[in-house]
C-alpha cells in the first residue's frame, strides 16, 4: 500500500490494538474499536462493496450518524479503491422536503453509484435516491453480501474523498480531494502536536463526521498518528454540552476543536453541578475555527472553566476551509491567543489595519501551516503590503484539485494553483486577521449556508417582490456570533400585507424550511437593494449600505425630477468644460 | 391512551420545552412545533433529544418526519408508553 494514501495510513495502523476510536452513547457509555479492528472491518466492507460492483474511483455516498458504521463504510469505501462522499443526515423535527431535494442534488453532483445509509435513515432517503437514481441504489451495510476481504491500491494523485463545501445545498460544490492532499493536511496537523516528553496526545470530538473539521481534523489525524479519538454524537453535544467537557476530563484528552459558537454554548448552558470532578488541565490544545472567532467569547470561556483546570494558553484560533482540505493557518499552541484592536473607520472605509487602543478587537489566526503559502491581493491580484485589507489566496499541497465535475465553479476560485478563499483579511506582524468576506455565504453556528437557502424560501410569500430579497450574515461588534439578516423588498399595491405581518411570515418560512432563525428582517421599498449592471443583487454591498445607514429607497423619477437631473448634469458638464479650457 | 395519560405527557413536554428550549406560554395539542414553538434547528434537536431521554426511547426518523404538531409528538410518546406499560 502506498504511503501517501489513506489506505497507507490504515496499513500502518492495522497492528495497533491499543489505540483507536471510542464512541460515546447517550448515557456516555464508551465502545472502543482499535485500529486493528477498524482495519479488519473496513477490509470486509471493501470486499462486500467490490462484490456489489463498486470499482476504482466510483463515488459512494454515506449517510450515517456518528457511529462505527460510518467509519466502516468510510474506510471500506477507501479500501475498495472508491471515493466516499459523506452527506449530512436530516435536521430533527423538521420537514423532509427540503432535505430530500438537497440530498438528491448532492447525489447528482457527484454521480454517486451507491448510497450507503444507516438502517434508521434509509427509509427517509427514498425520495432523494429515487430522484438521483444511483445505479446500485440506496442500501444498508447488512444488505451487502459477505465476500472475501479486499484492499485496492491507489496512488497519491487519485481522488480520495469528496467533501461538500458546507452551505452549498442549493448549488452543491463538491470539493474533490486527492489522497495526497488529505495526507499532506493530516501530516501537517499532526506535526503541530508531536507526542513528546512522555505526553501521548489523544482527542475528543463532537463534530459531525461529514464536516472537514470532524473528519480530517479528528478522525484522519488520529489514524495517522495513530492515536485515540473519542467521538461524541453532535446532537448529544448540542443538547448537553457538558458531555464534551466531561469526556475531555474522563479520557484525559489533550486536543479538541470546535467552532466559536460551541464555546459560547458551553458558557450559556453548562451548570457547575454538571462538572463535578471534571479536570480540564490535560486539554492543552483547544482549537477554535470554522467561523469568525470572537475574542470576548474565548476569554469568557477561559474565565468560566479555569476553575476546572482549563489553561488559558489552550485556546487557539485557527483558519481553514474545506477547499483547502481543512486548516490554512494556526496560532501558537503554547501561548495565550492573541487579539489586537484596529481603528474601525480605517478598517471599514479605507481597508487599512492600524492599531488603536479602543478599536475593533480581532483575533489573530496565526501563521500558515508548514508548506502552505498565503497571499493578500487586490482585485487585480497584485500583492498588498501588510496592514492592507485584501482577498486571501492560499496555495499548498492540501488545496483541492477543484470542484468535482464543475469546471466553471473551479475556475472561479482556482487560478495557477492559488485558491481564492473568498475571505477578506490582512497580515499584521506576519499573522493573519480576517475582517470580512466577499463570497456570499452565511456562517451560522459553525456551519456555512448559501444565501439562496433563505432567499428562495421567502420568495413565494405574499407581498414579497419575487427575486428581490437578500440574506446576509455578519458579526456585529459586541455580538457572540454572526447575525442573520433578511433584506426584503415588497410589492407595490393594495393587497400588500403590512410590514409586521410580512416580517412574521418571513421568519416562519425560514424557520420551517431552512431551520434558521432570522435575527433581523428589514422590509424595503421596491428598487432599494443594489444590483449589478446585469441586474444581479449585490449582497455584500447591501450589507455595507445597511450598516452605513445608506440603504434607502430610490427617489421616484417624476418628469419634473428627470428634467431637474438633466439640468444638473448639463451644468456639471458646462463647469467641467470651463475648467478644462482655463487649464489649456 | 386515556385523557389523563395524554395530559400527563403534555405537561412533561411543556416542562422540557420550558427548561431546554426557552418556551414560554401554554402548550396545546394543535401548536405546530417549528412554527408556533419557534424551534430553529438547534432548539428542535435539543427538544427531540430531551424528549427521547426523558421518555427513554428513540424516535425512528421515519416516524419523526411525520411529527409536525405537539399532538403528533404526544401520540408518538403515548404509543411508546403503552407498548412498554406491561
Amino acid at each position: 500500500m502506498l504511503t501517501d494514501t489513506i489506505g497507507g495510513f490504515l496499513e500502518s495502523a492495522k497492528a495497533r490494538h491499543d489505540v483507536g476510536l471510542r464512541f460515546l452513547d447517550r448515557q456516555e457509555r464508551a465502545t472502543f474499536y482499535s485500529w486493528a479492528e477498524i482495519w479488519r472491518r473496513a477490509s470486509s466492507v471493501a470486499g462486500r462493496l467490490h462484490g456489489e460492483g463498486i470499482e476504482k474511483g466510483d463515488r459512494v455516498a454515506l449517510v450515517y450518524p456518528t457511529s462505527i458504521d460510518f467509519i466502516d463504510t468510510l474506510f471500506g469505501t477507501i479500501l475498495a479503491g472508491a471515493v466516499p462522499v459523506p452527506l449530512y443526515p436530516p435536521v430533527r423535527l423538521h420537514r423532509l422536503d427540503d432535505y430530500s431535494a438537497a440530498t438528491a442534488r448532492m447525489l447528482e453532483a457527484v454521480s454517486a453509484k451507491l448510497v450507503l445509509a444507516d438502517g434508521r435513515l434509509r427509509p427517509i432517503l427514498g425520495s432523494a435516491a429515487a430522484a438521483a437514481g444511483p445505479p446500485l441504489g440506496c442500501r444498508t451495510l447488512s444488505d451487502l453480501a459477505q465476500k472475501e476481504d479486499v484492499t485496492v491500491l491507489r496512488s497519491g494523485d487519485d481522488l480520495a474523498l469528496i467533501q461538500f463545501s458546507s452551505g452549498t445545498t442549493v448549488h452543491p460544490k463538491p470539493a474533490a480531494l486527492s489522497h495526497r492532499a488529505v495526507v499532506a493536511q493530516t501530516k501537517a496537523l499532526n506535526a503541530h502536536w508531536p507526542d513528546e516528553d512522555g505526553c501521548i496526545n489523544s482527542g475528543v470530538s463532537w463534530l459531525p463526521l461529514y464536516h472537514d473539521m470532524g473528519l480530517i481534523g479528528c478522525v484522519m489525524t488520529a489514524l495517522e498518528r495513530p492515536g485515540t479519538m473519542t467521538l461524541i454524537p453532535p446532537e448529544l453535544f448540542l443538547a448537553r454540552p457538558a458531555v464534551w467537557l466531561r469526556a475531555l476530563s474522563s479520557y484525559r484528552a489533550t486536543i479538541s476543536v470546535a467552532p466559536n459558537f460551541a464555546f459560547g454554548l458551553c458558557i450559556e448552558k453548562i451548570k457547575d453541578e454538571q462538572l463535578v470532578g471534571v479536570d480540564l488541565s490535560n486539554w492543552t490544545i483547544a482549537l477554535c475555527g470554522a467561523e469568525p472567532v470572537v475574542p470576548r467569547v474565548l476569554n469568557r470561556f477561559i474565565e468560566t472553566f479555569e476553575p476546572f483546570g482549563l489553561r488559558s494558553s489552550a485556546l487557539t484560533p485557527v483558519y481553514g476551509l474545506s477547499e483547502a482540505t481543512l486548516a490554512v493557518t494556526f496560532s501558537d499552541l503554547d501561548k495565550p491567543f492573541v487579539s489586537r484592536r484596529f481603528d474601525r473607520d480605517l478598517l471599514s472605509n479605507a481597508g487599512r489595519a492600524v492599531e488603536s487602543e479602543d478599536g475593533l478587537e480581532l483575533a489573530s489566526l496565526g501563521r500558515p501551516l508548514e508548506g502552505v503559502e498565503l497571499r493578500i491581493v487586490d482585485g487585480d491580484r497584485s500583492d498588498l503590503p501588510p496592514g492592507v485589507v485584501g482577498e486571501v489566496l492560499v496555495r499548498g499541497p492540501s488545496v483541492m484539485e477543484g470542484y468535482f465535475d464543475r469546471p466553471n465553479a473551479t475556475q472561479e476560485v482556482m487560478r495557477d494553483g492559488w485558491l481564492d478563499t473568498g475571505d477578506l483579511g490582512f497580515l499584521h506582524a506576519g499573522e493573519l486577521f480576517l475582517s470580512g468576506r466577499k463570497k456570499d455565504v452565511l456562517i451560522l453556528r459553525g456551519r456555512n449556508h448559501a444565501p439562496t437557502e433563505v432567499e428562495s424560501v421567502v420568495d413565494e410569500i405574499n407581498g414579497v417582490r419575487s427575486g428581490c430579497s437578500v440574506a446576509v450574515s455578519w458579526l456585529p461588534e459586541g455580538a457572540d456570533g454572526e447575525l442573520l439578516m433578511l433584506l426584503v423588498e415588497t410589492k407595490r399595491g393594495a393587497d400588500r400585507p403590512d410590514d409586521a405581518e410580512l416580517v412574521d411570515a418571513c421568519r416562519r418560512a425560514v424557520r420551517v424550511s431552512a431551520g434558521l432563525e432570522l435575527d433581523v428582517v428589514e422590509v424595503l421599498e421596491p428598487g432599494t437593494l443594489p444590483r449589478t449592471s446585469s441586474g444581479k443583487l449585490r449582497r455584500a454591498e447591501s450589507l455595507r449600505l445597511y450598516l452605513a445607514g445608506e440603504l434607502v429607497a430610490p427617489e421616484k423619477m417624476t418628469p419634473w425630477r428627470l428634467a431637474g437631473a438633466a439640468f444638473q448634469g448639463s451644468l456639471k458638464l458646462a463647469r467641467l468644460h470651463r475648467k478644462n479650457r482655463s487649464r489649456g | 391512551m386515556t385523557r389523563a395519560h395524554e395530559l400527563g405527557i403534555l405537561e412533561q413536554i411543556e416542562c422540557l420545552a420550558r427548561e431546554h428550549v426557552g418556551f414560554r406560554g401554554e402548550l396545546r395539542r394543535e401548536l405546530r412545533l417549528v412554527e408556533d414553538l419557534e424551534l430553529d434547528s438547534l432548539r428542535a434537536l435539543t427538544l427531540a433529544v430531551e424528549v427521547e431521554n426523558h421518555f427513554r426511547f428513540c424516535i425512528e426518523p421515519e416516524i419523526e418526519a411525520r411529527i409536525l404538531t405537539v399532538g403528533d409528538l404526544i401520540d408518538v410518546i403515548g404509543a411508546h408508553v403503552e407498548d412498554h406499560a406491561d
